[in-house]
């Protein structure tokens, strides 16, 4: 037991500060700025490319898929930092759909598409949630169907995030037509967004991210195409959550926001007299918000280390879900309170400030954490069974 | 960065669960409800004792483990788990760990061998107030003269020292006050929780020099004392709130209502997963505070944090098991009631969440405690 970071570990940390401060340009960051904290325009490809040569992406991965051999925890202080330097980083392309590639996939895939991923070249969405299968995903009802020795895949994907500027879709399809048969009955394709029969059209949301409905239309693809086993993919899709659910919690950005409202409340002029950080009500939201960030940067680390030590359990992946993403609606509202009216102008408002604006767009799009990646009554369900042992009912 | 046991931690927290497991349960317990008898297993003391327990920070040349606060820690997060009747953290927290750090090699060797075999008991003034000495101090020819009170000390009537922070005309000192010495009077409190505690009064206690810990710069000593006996409270409250989980998902599994368990039933179940979150954070900013001050690291912000985390957790938890468990839970019968208690009274000795989160954001706005 020892709860702090090895020198060697710290150092890695200060050079990938000092890279990102180089990589973020001002360009960068205005045009990262424009697509919402998405991501996709040309800089930040060049940007994602660049990473990929620098060989940070792929920094905890095996030598054989051009990684360097570090571990988990390596890699996930990479992924702190450049969402804390405020690069929209397609974690759940590397971090999820990557390992889970490699893992389960054929030689295609782990000699062409996983080499391409960690080069920063090749982006997948995720493709599970339909109209009428979201928390229920096994009733989803986009088909696979054999033909030969391809497969003809129909049907229709909702909320497939970044979808309009990835190459390929990590796809939930029935290949068992029995639907008795619903959770052994899914296979798992990588579908090419490049194929005639794919469309998407966007669905833009509250907090002004652009998401997609997207379209399969008789897209034909080669058995080669379809990962792991015939009818394993629930295996599959719960594996790949499991390192969503990790990805989604990084507390790089909201440590980095704490501290500059911290900087600002210490400077800024109270309606109450004194400096905002004089307020007694201002020191203990900051502290309440400390006391919850600590939380969530001790959950992931711990996390980091269990996949490192092969222990990540079902419980503790949600656990960190839940309380991440309850933690970060909280904290934003703690902040959000601090700056008070100047967190109601959008960052292009006159009169806007950096952090003010930020929180402004962060309650917004805060909303989706509690549901996206699996909704937050599942992972209570998931952590009283799994973790307390208690009987569920069934459903 | 490393959340595992090492083997010794593994062995040691599989030792104390073992024999607590085997002497404490809610017979026991029940011998010192409502102050029916001091609530001192001297039995069981005798037996930890024995297994070397609780000496496990005390160097190995005075009979100890030669082992860091990390481990005691451990140990005492067990101890919460079976909420057993022993002077632990009086002790080993409050009494050993301070000698071990500041005295003079001379009293060391005088009261260190015979403390780590448990024929001296000893206890401290940290455990209450803000830290501030409430003992005045005058020179004598010999030593010190003390006058004041200590508003609650962990078994001071039981304890042959007693550690008393004094405040001198422009210093603190750190003496040691033998019980039964002339001018020492002792007022036993009935605390929420059964441990005994007492209000010491000291009028003209003279005290020899050679009983003095620190004749100066005490302030250090109490800091760093006090921020180790947080941390334990802490990891004894780690230990009472897990267990009363446990055994609220335990007895939900069992308990049927309308037919079917009533764990089943999703509120029950996510109020207990939520109580499963609360718990993991407590334990990893206890576990977090553990490390840091084992190694002697500065520790202020993340043992505030872990005290905070103690309360809130505690103060949850507790209410959720008594609220699933319904009529059973507050049944004297049944073990739950007594671990209501234990988690009250660490949620709010040394700092509740709402002081913590004072001193906590007052530590902000100075701009410490930032992220690095």
């Amino acid at each position: 037991m020892k709860i702090q970071f090895t020198d060697a570990q710290l150092a890695l940390r200060d050079e990938l500060r000092a890279y990102f401060r180089e990589l973020m340009t001002p360009e960068l960051r205005a045009e990262c700025e424009r697509d919402m904290g998405e991501g996709g325009g040309p800089l930040w490809r060049e940007a994602l490319a660049r990473m990929g040569r620098d060989g940070w992406i792929g920094l905890g991965w095996p030598a054989e898929y051009g990684g360097r051999n570090l571990s988990p925890m390596e890699q996930f202080i990479f992924v702190e930092e450049v969402m804390r330097a405020g690069y929209p980083f397609p974690f759940l392309t590397t971090e999820s759909v990557g390992p889970t590639l490699a893992e389960h996939g054929n030689d295609w895939m782990r000699e062409d598409i996983v080499p391409r991923i960690l080069r920063g070249e090749l982006l997948v969405s995720i493709g599970y949630s339909e109209p009428d299968a979201g928390t229920d995903l096994a009733a989803l009802r986009t088909t696979a169907v054999r033909d030969g020795d391809d497969w003809i895949i129909n049907g229709q994907k909702m909320w497939t995030s970044l979808a309009h500027f990835c190459d390929y879709t990590w796809l939930a399809a029935r290949t068992d037509p029995d639907v008795s048969r619903k959770h052994k009955g899914i296979s798992m394709f990588l579908v090419p967004n490049s194929d005639p029969g794919w469309s998407c059209t966007p669905v833009h949301t509250l907090g002004g991210v652009r998401t997609n409905a997207t379209f399969y239309d008789n897209i034909r693809v080669s058995d080669a195409h379809r990962v792991g086993e015939l009818h394993g993919g629930w295996k599959l899709i719960t594996s790949q959550l499991n390192r969503e659910r990790l990805s989604l919690i990084n507390f790089g950005p909201i440590s980095e926001l704490f501290n500059q409202v911290v900087q600002w409340a210490r400077s800024a002029a109270s309606g109450e007299g004194g400096v905002v950080a004089e307020q007694p009500w201002v020191q203990a939201n900051l502290a309440r918000s400390r006391a919850l960030i600590e939380c969530m940067k001790l959950i992931v680390y711990k996390q980091s280390w269990a996949m490192t030590a092969g222990t990540l359990g079902m419980a503790d992946a949600s656990a960190a879900k839940v309380f991440g993403s309850e933690g970060f609606i909280e904290v934003y509202r703690l902040l959000g309170e601090i700056v008070a009216e100047c967190g109601l102008l959008r960052s292009h408002s006159p009169g806007a400030f950096e952090q003010a604006g930020r929180i402004e767009r962060l309650y917004r799009t805060a909303s989706i954490i509690t549901f996206g990646g699996g909704a937050n009554e599942i992972q209570r369900d998931i952590i009283s069974a799994a973790g307390l042992w208690m009987p569920r009912a069934s459903r | 960065m490393d959340f595992g046991f090492s083997d010794i931690q593994g062995e040691l927290r599989a030792l104390a669960r073992k024999i607590l497991d085997d002497a404490v349960s809610a017979v026991t317990l029940a011998a010192y409800d409502e102050f029916a008898a001091p609530r001192f297993d001297r039995d069981l003391w005798q037996t930890l004792l024995d297994s070397g327990l609780p000496g496990i920070t005390v160097a190995e040349e005075y009979g100890g483990m030669g082992l860091g606060f990390m481990e005691l820690g451990l140990f005492i997060e067990e101890l919460g788990r079976s909420i057993a009747p022993v002077p632990v953290l009086a002790h080993c927290v409050s009494g050993l760990l301070p000698l071990q750090r500041y005295a003079a090699r001379e009293l060391q060797d005088r009261l260190l061998p015979p403390a780590t075999r448990g024929e001296l008991l000893l206890t401290g003034d940290f455990w209450s107030g803000s830290g501030a000495p409430t003992v005045q101090g005058e020179a004598t020819a010999h030593g010190l003269r003390l006058t004041g009170h200590c508003a609650a000390v962990p078994f001071a009537r039981q304890a042959d020292w007693l550690l008393v922070p004094v405040e001198l005309a422009d210093d603190i000192a750190i003496v040691l006050v033998p019980a039964g010495a002339a001018g020492l009077h002792l007022t036993d409190l009935q605390m929420t929780h059964f441990e005994p505690h007492a209000a010491v009064a000291l009028d003209a206690v003279s005290v020899p020099s050679a009983d003095i810990l620190l004749a100066s710069g005490g302030e250090q000593l109490v800091t760093w004392t006090r921020e180790r006996c947080t941390a334990a409270l802490c990891a004894q409250q780690l230990g009472a709130a897990d267990h009363a989980l446990r055994m609220a998902a335990g007895y939900t599994s069992e308990r049927k209502q309308f037919g079917v368990p009533i764990a089943t039933f999703q509120a029950v179940g996510h109020r207990m997963a939520d109580g499963y979150i609360d718990i993991e954070c407590l334990r990893l900013c206890t576990w977090q505070a553990l490390s840091l001050l084992g190694e002697e690291r500065a520790a202020t912000t993340e043992v505030q944090i872990a005290k905070i985390w103690a309360g809130d957790v505690g103060h949850r938890v507790s209410y959720a098991c008594q609220h699933v468990h319904g009529g059973t839970g507050i049944d004297r019968d049944y073990p739950l009631w007594r671990y209501c208690l234990w988690l009250r009274f660490n949620e709010m000795a040394l700092g509740s969440s709402a002081s913590q989160t004072a001193a906590l954001g007052r530590r902000l706005a100075r701009g410490e405690g930032l992220f690095s």
